[in-house]
């Protein structure tokens, strides 16, 4: 009760129990040295509870504390990083818990366990984590309920345990409140150096032969579009990522703009607009259709129609955009042209002599690159997942040697081939295709969707995309790309489509995938993603157009306060005892008689009353000496009935005295 | 924890027509506990920290904290809602004894109400209990007596901090009931000037209990103890023993007989008196200013001999 008295047995094993499953998730994270330790003190404080003679002195403890700060300082010097901070926290838990005698100590165990709790998010945001946490919410919350009562709940805390869970259950609206009309601060408050080294998949700013064909195998999402109309047909989603420009034959790399000035093109189709969800990863560019119009305020459209934005890596960002799919790009300045016409030094004889023989067949480059693209078409060159390895002139032995590629063999061999005939070209990797999915009404576009393909600077047109992957295999373009990996492993074989009818077994699994992406899609917009912007949005589809952070935190005040008032009423609802029906018209009764002056005594039985009614107003004898009877008939006799209730409700309603 | 308020404007509960005292919404009072300020630190830092790491998970659950924060302070306010209090039963003690009085705890409620302390407003050490879905619980409080005369209950304090121990609710309880604290009885050594026995005229009557004083024959109703069995063993008929005693002494307790002692002190030496001659089986009488007792012995004339002593001199006797 207060913070001297000694705690139960039951009640610290509990907690060393929970405490050990609060911590757990770190496990995965943690050196094993200091998963050791902690449970070793665990272990320890387990034993000392079990023979219950002795108890830890002063010396002891301090020696425990001093091994565990040695040990946490040569595991992680320095404390970098966040997993030291865990670690550090792991051990404080377990040595808090170690000296843990009176309810002040247990109280600074248990707000320890809740800080652990939120650590575990920093490093993992699934579904699954967040239901773990929530029920350790409500086990540490039932040891605090527990702690507080004098005596201890019989049955295994399970009295405090519900009690807890109800509390909880109670708090999930104001947390919902606080959650969506808190002032949301955008951007840290200061910088805490997370690591952002963790391997996430996804295009990288360069390409080498095999990168593309790699991240195809990853079933992981890139990102998810909402479009607010419908969505352009499949050949029309080219997903605008890095612009490659310089090349030394093996790799392909961006190109630095120093200033930025406003960029822009002429375009008559019609504005697209649509929202991209994206999935966490290192980069800084952001992902839009061909070619975007209008951004985010963070991002900046680079002249090459990249788009560049700050403060976006390694968290799901969400942003809005808007695109046109046809469009003219204007002249070219000479920078530009320098830079699409530059070639490495390893392009051989058979090259030149490819493109010397296209150009003396055509004039125009327009009709150039129809004829190279018609050559793809006719040799027989291979789409693989697999392509043979290449040496360090990939260009061309893909060309003339191997035939077996995929997207970036393509739009590499094709670039460097216009490029060789003069015309300015550049490869552009980003996302291709995306499958809809019907259960959210949007575009989910995986790793496996990347792509890379080319654009060549024409006079007609200005930049234009050409993709040579879509002269080899057009199905890689038009329909989902949905292959089966293990049928298409072996080697250097092309790849085989799938024709769309399926067993129905893989069509359920495909429905249920669909339908799991539809929750996380959800969950990521509304609780990961959830931001400023986001705030804003859902004010000005409620109605309240632009509220400041003043009028929101009114607003929020507000709404709680009306929750606390409702939760209130229920509570009381609940918890008074209800008299029964027919106590209650029996009160009715001596309400109305009181208030003539005669009163019921609190000693006084209903027949006494009668009797005394009577005495002085004779005149209501028979309907004082009906209500009575029925109402001892119904409380003490063995006649009850709900015709008789009704009956007595009657009489009594109309009693009038 | 105590906190005092200007007496003006407390809000206290006062017993009804039915002598019970029931917690009213508005009589009761609330504030967080030093863990509840601490509990506060923890969000704040826990809040501070998710917005930093841009981690709407950790904002989740400091909000749900926050929930189950401002959800424990209904919860505590409501487990002293409609709790109610009756004065139970009191026995008189000498002063400076420790009083005794029985507070019943009633929870008309179908929830249990744990942890509800209840303590004198000006002592320290509260009682505990946790009292079960629509019962009752029965709290024994102690102070110690410091003057003699009527002692009403002084003002109570429930408190609660259950469920979570992040807010302390408490409520002023003002019982009507009294117990009565009768004088400190006096030393031994305290002798009245005046010899104060006086034989009673008409004693020895037979109906004492200590000398045999003969025997009579039988009638319906006598006791079988003090049947003559022997006698009746001889076969001579059915007879009752008879014993004295009953002339003994008659005392008498007399304010006049302690002209060197102020009033306190007399009323003291008086209490001992009464306390002597209870324990000595005598019958006796008590003579006061402004009251007289008539002679009688028992429990009965101790009562109401202690009784004229504790409220002597008070206004209302």
């Amino acid at each position: 009760m207060n913070s001297t008295t000694q705690l139960s047995r039951p009640l610290l094993y509990s907690l060393t129990l929970i405490t050990a499953l609060v911590v757990a998730p770190h496990f995965q994270r943690l050196n094993a040295v200091i998963i050791l330790a902690f449970l070793a003190v665990l272990g320890l404080r387990w034993g000392t509870l079990y023979f219950s003679g002795w108890k830890p002195g002063k010396l002891v403890l301090f020696t425990i504390t001093l091994m565990a700060a040695i040990l946490i300082f040569t595991t992680y010097p320095l404390l970098m990083g966040l997993e030291a901070k865990v670690a550090l926290l792991s051990l404080m838990l377990g040595l808090k818990l170690m000296e843990c005698r009176s309810q002040r100590d247990l109280i600074v165990v248990l707000f320890l366990g809740y800080f652990t709790l939120i650590t575990h998010f920093l490093f993992d945001q699934e579904m699954l984590l967040v239901g773990y946490v929530f029920i350790m919410v409500i086990t540490l919350t039932a040891l605090l309920v527990e702690a507080s009562r004098t005596s201890p709940s019989e049955g295994w805390h399970f009295k405090s345990l519900r009690y807890s869970g109800a509390m909880i259950v109670q708090a999930i609206p104001i947390m919902l409140l606080l959650f969506f009309l808190f002032p949301r601060i955008s951007g840290p408050l200061w910088n805490l150096g997370v690591d952002n080294s963790t391997g996430r998949t996804g295009l990288s700013d360069s390409i080498t032969p095999g990168d593309i064909s790699n991240l195809i195998r990853s079933r992981a999402v890139a990102f998810r579009v909402d479009f607010d109309e419908t969505a352009p047909p499949p050949q029309q989603r080219y997903w605008r990522g890095p612009v490659l420009w310089n090349t030394d034959g093996y790799r392909w790399t961006r190109t630095r703009y120093l200033q930025t000035e406003p960029v822009s093109y002429r375009s008559d189709a019609p504005p697209i607009s649509y929202q991209v969800t994206l999935e966490p990863s290192p980069n800084d560019w952001l992902y839009a259709l061909d070619l975007p119009e209008t951004l985010p305020s963070e991002a900046t459209l680079l002249p090459d129609f990249q788009i560049k934005a700050k403060n976006i890596r390694n968290r799901r960002h969400r942003y809005a955009v808007t695109s046109r799919l046809s469009y003219h790009t204007g002249s070219l300045n000479e920078r530009e042209r320098g830079l699409g016409l530059q070639l490495p030094d390893n392009i051989t004889p058979r090259m030149r002599d490819l493109v010397r023989q296209w150009r003396s067949q055509n004039t125009s480059d327009l009709a150039l690159v129809n004829q190279s693209l018609r050559y793809f078409r006719s040799e027989p060159y291979y789409y693989t997942l697999t392509p043979p390895l290449l040496g360090n002139n990939p260009v061309d032995q893909f060309l003339f040697d191997s035939r077996r590629g995929f997207c970036e063999h393509y739009a590499t061999s094709f670039t460097s081939l216009m490029r060789i005939a003069g015309i300015p070209a550049r490869v552009v990797t980003g996302y291709q295709g995306g499958e809809l999915n019907p259960l959210g009404n949007y575009l989910i576009v995986r790793q496996s969707d990347a792509h890379a393909w080319s654009e060549v600077w024409l006079e007609e047109s200005g930049w234009t995309r050409v993709d040579p992957t879509a002269a080899v295999a057009p199905e890689r373009i038009e329909q989902t790309f949905d292959f089966d990996l293990e049928e298409n492993s072996i080697l250097g074989i092309p790849v085989i489509f799938s024709t769309g009818n399926s067993g129905l077994l893989k069509d359920l699994t495909h429905q249920f995938r669909l339908g799991i992406d539809a929750a996380n899609a959800s969950w990521h917009r509304w609780v990961l993603g959830y931001s400023k912007e986001q705030q804003q949005k859902l004010m000005q589809q409620l109605g309240l157009g632009n509220l400041n952070a003043m009028k929101l935190a009114i607003a929020m005040i507000l709404a709680i306060a009306v929750m606390i008032l409702l939760l209130l009423y229920l509570l009381r609802l609940r918890s008074e005892v209800k008299p029964d029906p027919v106590l209650k018209d029996y009160l009715t009764f001596c309400r109305r008689l009181s208030g003539k002056g005669i009163q019921r005594f609190p000693h006084e039985g209903p027949d006494d009353y009668s009797h005394r009614i009577i005495r002085k107003r004779p005149d209501l004898r028979q309907s004082v000496n009906a209500i009575t009877q029925h109402y001892i008939r119904l409380r003490y006799g063995q006649s009850d009935s709900p015709q008789l209730r009704r009956t007595f409700h009657r009489l009594v309603r109309q009693f009038r005295a | 924890m105590n906190i005092s308020l200007p007496e003006r404007f407390i809000r206290r509960c006062r017993s009804n027509e039915r002598d019970e005292a029931v917690i009213g919404t508005r009589q009761i009072y609330i504030i967080p506990t030093r863990y509840g300020f601490a509990f506060a630190f923890v969000l704040l830092l826990m809040w501070i920290g998710s917005i930093n790491y841009a981690n709407n998970l950790g904002l989740l659950l400091t909000f749900l904290l926050a929930g189950v924060g401002l959800i424990a302070m209904l919860h505590t306010w409501r487990n002293l809602l409609g709790l109610t209090f009756r004065l139970g039963h009191s026995n008189p003690v000498f002063k400076s004894e420790q009083a005794c009085f029985e507070i019943q705890l009633i929870n008309p409620r179908r929830d249990e109400r744990p942890a509800i302390g209840i303590r004198f407003k000006k002592t320290d050490n509260a009682v505990y209990c946790d009292i079960p879905p629509d019962s009752e619980q029965l709290a024994k409080l102690y102070l110690t007596t410091e003057r003699r005369g009527r002692l009403p209950v002084p003002g109570l304090q429930v408190s609660t901090i259950y469920p979570l121990g992040l807010f302390y609710a408490w409520s002023y309880i003002e019982l009507s009931g009294e117990t009565l604290v009768y004088p400190a009885p006096g030393s031994k050594q305290i002798k009245a000037e005046i010899p104060s026995y006086q034989l009673n005229q008409q004693g020895d009557k037979g109906v004492g209990a200590d000398d045999f004083v003969g025997l009579r024959s039988y009638r319906a109703g006598d006791s079988p103890k003090q049947i003559d069995w022997k006698a009746h063993a001889r076969e001579q008929g059915l007879h009752t023993k008879q014993f004295g005693g009953d002339r003994a002494d008659l005392c008498w307790l007399e304010w006049d007989h302690y002209p060197h002692l102020d009033r306190e002190a007399r009323l003291s030496a008086l209490c001992r008196g009464v306390l002597d001659a209870v324990e000595q089986q005598q019958a006796f009488g008590l003579r006061l200013p402004n009251q007289t007792i008539k002679p009688a012995r028992g429990e009965t004339q101790r009562q109401l001999a202690l009784r004229a002593l504790a409220l002597f001199g008070e206004t209302a006797a």
